[in-house]
């Protein structure tokens, strides 16, 4: 079965690629304080070196003179956890609802239902806008925030694989039985509706890096990281004489995001087979 | 009616989605007037204390009377029933900043988004219905992979970005386009003006949707076309190209006038971002503002008016989809 897995994720070879070049992020992003054990915000060098002009700092520096490639090392860190934990927050909220939803039905789905479309007419970032401006530009804050505008297309998803499989005859059978609803919807039917879940929580990480480098290009990130939208932000004033600052932070948000994306294609054709070739 | 008798049953259907759409946003929007006045109560230390300290109001008579327009003394249920009122009243509050009423803040800089969103939305759908149907019509050409290299790029670059390398390829090195704003300073002005400084913002805004709804044509399009009824069609002698537009296309844009739908907000939040880059003076120049100023009235009352804009596009995309597929009675 892991087997079997593994051998359909890697015949997608766009997968493939994204899973060597986010673990490579990944890596780099642990390894940060053994690769640049100094602040990466500290002043190094003279400012405005172009990439290649100095080989010690071979993305250049920026309008302050701090080395960017440590910056976008150190980065990774940041931007990469903020979209774990924000998809984490997103499915949470989106098994949870999706979930009771599916499996009572009735007015219970109705709440849950209409609160989705809620959350989906509020115009997400703006809405994220607003929660970091009133509760503080934390990096807590700013994940609740992705998390809460970001749950709907997953809470669907799960609603629909719980309503498909809710009187499929092996939860009958457990009903039967006399298990209880809250072991049913997690021990028995969850884990059937898992794999397309994990497939849209993987694209939710994508779409959270996205939401949080928006926020702190703004200027309404977390002040003490130094995330990959807030080093597009920084670089922004300086497109006239060195738009390299801006644009390679930005490289890196987008082949992160492409990569993850691939992921997610992957992990939809290994997960669901049935799907293929759509 | 001009016109006459005859109202059909068509258009007496779509009479009846619409007041049953209008029915439906009623609750909605007092869930996001709801969600509004959780976020003001949640925000650390007194709103009032916030609202008047950073926008420096020390006189007396003006702290009693916001004391009063917000209620700040009455039980919290009074207060919610008192922020919906004012509100149904179009009542946002003020705004020290701009030294009018929050409404007509808004209000002056909606046309200047809504101009951004439609031409945006217009340009993602024109190109990414395009792009998707060569895909599929050339499927697993070069043409194909063309298409899902291209839609890969724009929907995984951020559009603020985008916008930012637009500017300097287009406007800094090679002086094509205006760096931002929305009219020439001291020129002219007029409408083909404005165009040109529209074309940058719409391209950075636009093309992240257009490369959703190429990937979504793509694969509409070749599922409907192994449909039965498309094989009834080539069968009674219709040619590829007859098959391909009248059949397969119109069935095909269903899901992305779909997506389309649920997208609004998102297009909405969108053009605020791309506002900041390119100067555009829009809602979202105006939110920029307020979120830098703190001006919280300005921030909550954009929040409503922009849901409200959204269930109002949301019926109009439901209106479209009836068009497209008379199959679809209201439910």
């Amino acid at each position: 079965m892991k087997f079997d897995f593994l051998g359909r994720f890697s015949r997608n070879r766009g997968a493939l690629v994204g899973a060597v070049v986010i673990l490579g992020v990944a890596l780099l992003a642990i390894l940060a304080p053994l690769v640049y054990p100094t602040d990466p915000l500290r002043i190094v060098a003279q400012p405005e070196l172009w990439p290649g002009e100095d080989p010690a700092y071979p993305l250049g520096t920026d309008s302050l003179g701090r080395d960017i490639l440590a910056m976008i090392v150190h980065g990774a860190r940041a931007t990469l956890l903020i979209g774990l934990f924000a998809s984490s927050v997103a499915t949470i909220i989106g098994v949870g609802m999706g979930a009771t939803a599916g499996y009572f039905g009735g007015w219970i789905d109705e709440i849950a239902m209409r609160a989705a479309e809620l959350f989906q007419t509020i115009p997400n970032l703006i809405f994220v806008l607003t929660i970091v401006l009133i509760l503080g530009s934390t990096l807590q804050n700013i994940v609740i925030a992705i998390g809460i505008v970001s749950w709907t297309p997953i809470a669907r998803m799960t609603r629909a694989e719980f309503l498909a499989l809710r009187d499929r005859e092996f939860v009958q059978a457990c009903r039967a039985m006399g298990m209880g609803n809250g072991r049913i919807i997690l021990g028995e039917i969850l884990p059937n509706a898992l794999p397309p879940v994990i497939v849209l929580s993987s694209l939710v990480v994508a779409g959270a890096i996205l939401f949080e480098s928006a926020v702190s290009f703004l200027g309404l990130g977390d002040p003490n990281i130094a995330s990959w939208g807030r080093l597009v932000g920084d670089g922004r004033q300086l497109i006239r004489s060195s738009w390299y600052i801006c644009a390679i932070p930005g490289v890196a948000i987008m082949i992160t995001v492409l990569c993850l994306n691939l992921i997610g294609d992957g992990l939809n054709d290994a997960l669901n087979p049935k799907l293929r070739d759509r | 009616m001009a016109g006459g008798l005859a109202v059909s049953s068509r258009q007496l259907a779509a009479l009846r989605l619409l007041r049953r759409r209008l029915i439906q946003a009623v609750p909605l929007m007092l869930g996001v007037v709801v969600i509004n006045f959780v976020l003001i109560h949640l925000a650390p230390g007194s709103f009032l204390e916030l609202m008047t300290a950073e926008n420096q109001v020390s006189d007396p008579a003006t702290v009693a009377l916001l004391r009063k327009t917000y209620g700040m003394d009455d039980p919290l249920w009074l207060q919610l029933a008192k922020y919906v009122w004012a509100l149904l009243h179009f009542d946002f509050g003020f705004s020290y900043r701009q030294n009018m009423p929050v409404l007509q803040a808004i209000t002056i800089h909606l046309p200047a988004t809504l101009l951004l969103m439609v031409s945006s939305i217009t340009l993602a759908f024109a190109v990414g219905v395009a792009a998707g149907v060569v895909a599929s019509i050339k499927v697993r050409t070069v043409w194909d992979t063309l298409v899902s290299v291209a839609a890969m790029f724009f929907f995984a670059a951020p559009s603020f970005w985008l916008g930012i390398m637009m500017i300097v390829l287009f406007a800094v090195k090679l002086g094509w386009m205006p760096v931002g704003g929305m009219a020439t300073i001291g020129g002219g002005g007029g409408v083909l003006d404005i165009l040109h400084h529209l074309i940058l913002p719409t391209l950075a805004l636009g093309l992240f949707y257009a490369a959703i709804y190429a990937r979504v044509m793509r694969s509409s399009m070749l599922e409907v076309s192994q449909l039965d009824f498309v094989r009834t069609a080539r069968a009674k002698g219709l040619s590829r190209r007859q098959v391909t537009v009248g059949h397969v296309l119109r069935n095909a844009l269903l899901p992305v006038v779909t997506i389309l739908g649920v997208q609004m907000g998102t297009v909405l939040a969108g053009s605020v971002v791309i506002e900041s880059v390119f100067s555009w003076p829009g809602v979202g120049s105006l939110l920029f503002d307020s979120v830098s100023s703190r001006n919280y009235p300005v921030v909550l009352g954009i929040l409503v008016l922009g849901s409200l804009v959204v269930i109002a596009a949301n019926i109009a995309v439901d209106l479209v989809y009836m068009w497209l597929d008379p199959r679809i009675e209201i439910r």
